[in-house]
């Protein structure tokens, strides 16, 4: 079935720790537990987890350890996300710049399954029941951290292709 | 920066008035007279062929032929303004509610947005308890594959039945008395990115459905159920060959251009079609004396026009088809490659006008591109055309041809950033339908002031998500930022404005006209108005919990009494905005966002029923 890759569907609910073609500066915590997992020919390391982030009585620093995204505040990775961001449709679903539509905003402050690196991850590799389709097997770890990188710069100075600023938006009286 | 002011106005659209001068093909047409006898000539105040009892409301449109009218006449312009709360209900589900509830037999049929909730109220005691609920299982996935919010937008009541659409492409009837699934019928797939959304039309012992998802390169729909067992009798697809658009030795299209064999391939770059959209999600009717049935289809896909040069037949255009056979009759073409967005899906209204003189049998069909049409409903030949909205993309439709004369610095294309074209994708008019009295013999459609700047983007096809492939921005029309919406009572034998009410949103509602020529409608802030029907004059308003995207009724309580409802609940394309977007991306909800910054300021979510009565 399209939206739910072999391998990763068995694995119930999981976040990336880190994708086998970026090397993060810190290596997988200890605590976590690490599956190899491939899909599509794409390999995934993933650990099971809470979608939601929340798993009684166990801190989030001890499930998700250190893993950062390879490319956080990467310019050039943020621009190729942004690319990614229309190639894939994100843009269809989650508005041109991200501002929402069929998906919810990526804009604003609320994230319903968490914003951390794994989770984002995880989410995007994953899909989510709502509607967000499982796009591991389709993108490769390495592009699903640069869309991360664009998402991370959504209004900020850093953000590339960005919206009118608002003084060139008509706003109504 | 874009500037509204008075170039928008110097469009001017040619009136299409050829019944008085061209041969009436109409009059040499087969006459298929049903059972049912003649329709009485407008203004009579009588009802439609066919017409269920005064103090129902079984289908979405009340009638099969969509008038929105209801004879019933104890609420008068001379008392409306003593209105009030009669009781309300509350549904948990806070999206766009854009259908109307249903009465028959002292029972109140509601359907909710995803996750489809089906309630049946008891209206013969005190305050509408639920007497029974359906919660089906639909996909939650279901809600990543909807365009334009999880709507839904009602049932039909026929036989025991109330027949609805689940979001993940079921049509499910339940039994009215006991709310037990009586059949139940996948009609599609939300993994190639289809929903259901509309609501059926029941017409003679057929469950009339289609599917939605133009954005998604879905291939678009209509089909006929057997209303009593669910089985698929026919299904007609929108583009492709004949065999799969169901054109055959019946079909006998007015204008030249729609004849030829397999159009809905040739008019399109190979395959393309079968990504082409043409979706069924607008409001079916029915003429039960001529026996056909008319629907409207949807944009082609994708979005950017230069990825499908052609006129890509059949989208963005009317269908008039047996409802026994579902072979196509005839074919008009709203928007040949539509390029703006600008869905066929708007109603087509059956009603019979005197035209330059002559009784003649006619839909009126307001469409997404700004025009107001009124077509020979034998033929399919275009009388009357002309614009309701501000519009330039098109300088009117000629009368020999039946095609927009197009304006060539409007159209779009890939690469190219085409700035103030009206009207936006949002249309003239998006899914709200109008209403038409036969005694004042005029129709009220809702309408919708905004423009747009467009840009063609190459789009990749990944099925079940999006396939747009433009960057769109919209923003207030020609009548500003306090106008963007309107409330139009039409002549269309003549295609002009008898009176217009202007609102600072679009007008997302669909009206209800009464025998007492009292007009109801809401707004997306939240105001629920009586005007009256003649003269456009306010009569009454009530500020509900949460904006207006859906259709207020009428009817006969148990007791009696004539009671008004309406749902109020935000959402849909235009009102996506109050449903948590983000203000600072005026590219979001496919543009939409651009030009509704200001409606979290009026309104939030909800998702409630209204009934009002006389004290």
């Amino acid at each position: 079935m399209r939206r739910a890759p072999n391998v990763v569907a068995s694995l119930a609910v999981a976040a990336a720790l880190l994708a086998a073609a970026c090397k993060p500066e810190q290596g997988a915590s200890a605590n976590a537990s690490v599956t190899s997992a491939s899909s599509g020919g794409m390999d995934y390391h993933i650990t099971p987890t809470a979608s939601n982030g929340v798993r009684p009585g166990i801190h989030p620093s001890v499930v998700f350890g250190e893993i950062r995204n390879p490319y956080a505040g990467n310019a050039a990775a943020a621009t190729e996300g942004r690319q990614l961001f229309v190639q894939y449709n994100c843009s269809g679903c989650h508005g041109g710049r991200a501002g929402g539509a069929m998906g919810p905003s990526l804009r604003d402050s609320l994230w319903i399954y968490g914003n951390s690196d794994p989770q984002l991850f995880g989410t995007i590799v994953e899909g989510r029941s709502a509607g967000m389709p499982a796009w591991g097997g389709r993108i490769p770890p390495d592009q699903i951290w640069k869309l991360i990188t664009y998402i991370r710069t959504l209004g900020t100075p850093a953000e590339p292709d960005a919206p009118p600023p608002e003084s060139d938006v008509p706003i109504p009286k | 920066m874009h500037t509204h002011g008075k170039r928008h106005r110097s469009w001017i659209a040619i009136s299409v008035m050829i019944a008085s001068m061209f041969a009436c093909r109409g009059q040499d047409a087969p006459m298929a007279m049903g059972a049912t006898g003649k329709a009485p000539p407008a203004g009579s105040g009588a009802e439609a062929p066919g017409a269920p009892a005064p103090g129902s409301w079984p289908l979405p449109g009340r009638n099969a032929q969509g008038w929105r009218y209801s004879p019933l006449a104890q609420i008068t312009a001379d008392n409306v303004r003593n209105l009030e709360v009669a009781w309300t209900f509350s549904t948990g589900t806070a999206r766009g509610f854009e259908g109307q509830p249903l009465v028959v037999d002292s029972t109140m049929y509601v359907v909710s947005p995803y996750p489809n909730h089906v309630f049946a109220l008891d209206l013969t005691k005190v305050g509408g308890p639920v007497k029974w609920h359906y919660l089906p299982a639909t996909a939650p996935a279901s809600q990543g594959e909807a365009c334009c919010d999880v709507v839904n937008r009602g049932a039909s009541y026929a036989d025991g039945k109330v027949v609805f659409n689940r979001l993940d492409d079921h049509t499910v009837a339940l039994d009215a008395k006991t709310g037990k699934v009586v059949w139940d019928t996948k009609l599609d797939s939300i993994e190639e990115g289809a929903t259901m959304t509309m609501a059926p039309l029941i017409a003679d012992n057929e469950v009339l459905v289609g599917n939605s998802g133009a954005e998604l390169g879905v291939h678009g729909w209509a089909a006929a159920l057997d209303l009593g067992s669910g089985k698929v009798l026919w299904r007609a697809y929108s583009t492709g060959p004949d065999s799969e658009v169901k054109i055959g030795p019946d079909f006998k299209p007015y204008y030249p251009q729609y004849k030829g064999k397999d159009l809905g391939v040739s008019t399109w770059p190979p395959d393309q079609w079968k990504l082409g959209g043409g979706t069924v999600w607008g409001w079916m009717t029915y003429d039960p004396e001529l026996d056909m049935i008319y629907y409207g289809t949807a944009n082609p896909g994708v979005w950017n026009p230069d990825m499908r040069p052609g006129d890509n037949l059949w989208s963005a255009g009317l269908f008039a088809r047996d409802p026994k056979t579902g072979n196509a009759r005839w074919a008009y073409q709203f928007t040949p490659h539509d390029s703006w967005d600008y869905d066929g899906v708007n109603e087509n209204i059956p009603v019979d006008l005197t035209i330059g003189g002559q009784q003649r049998k006619v839909v009126v069909h307001f469409d997404r591109n700004g025009f107001a049409y009124t077509i020979d409903r034998l033929t399919g030949q275009v009388l009357v055309a002309q614009p309701y909205q501000s519009l330039n993309w098109a300088t009117g439709v000629n009368p020999q041809t039946g095609k927009p004369d197009r304006v060539p610095s409007k159209e779009t294309h890939q690469g190219v950033n085409t700035t103030d074209i009206c009207p936006s994708s949002t249309g003239a008019r998006d899914q709200q339908p109008a209403a038409f009295s036969p005694r004042t013999s005029l129709f009220y459609t809702p309408s919708t002031d905004l423009c747009m700047d467009y840009k063609g983007l190459k789009a990749s096809y990944i099925a079940g998500t999006p396939y747009v492939g433009a960057d769109v921005r919209m923003y207030a029309g020609p009548g500003g930022w306090n106008g963007r919406g309107q409330m139009i009572a039409w002549d269309a034998t003549t295609g002009k404005k008898v009176w217009t009410i202007t609102e600072r949103f679009p007008v997302w509602s669909g009206p209800v006209v009464t025998g007492s020529d009292v007009l109801f409608y809401g707004t997306m802030d939240g105001w629920f108005k009586a005007v009256n029907a003649r003269t456009g004059q306010e009569l009454w308003k009530f500020k509900v919990g949460s904006g207006i995207v859906g259709n207020p009724m009428t009817y006969l309580g148990p007791d009696g009494k004539q009671y008004v409802a309406v749902y109020s609940g935000i959402g849909g394309w235009a009102g996506a905005i109050a449903l948590g977007l983000s203000a600072d991306d005026p590219t979001a909800a496919l543009g939409a966002t651009g030009a509704m910054p200001d409606l979290p300021k009026y309104t939030a979510p909800g998702g409630m029923l209204y009934v009002f009565e006389l004290p």
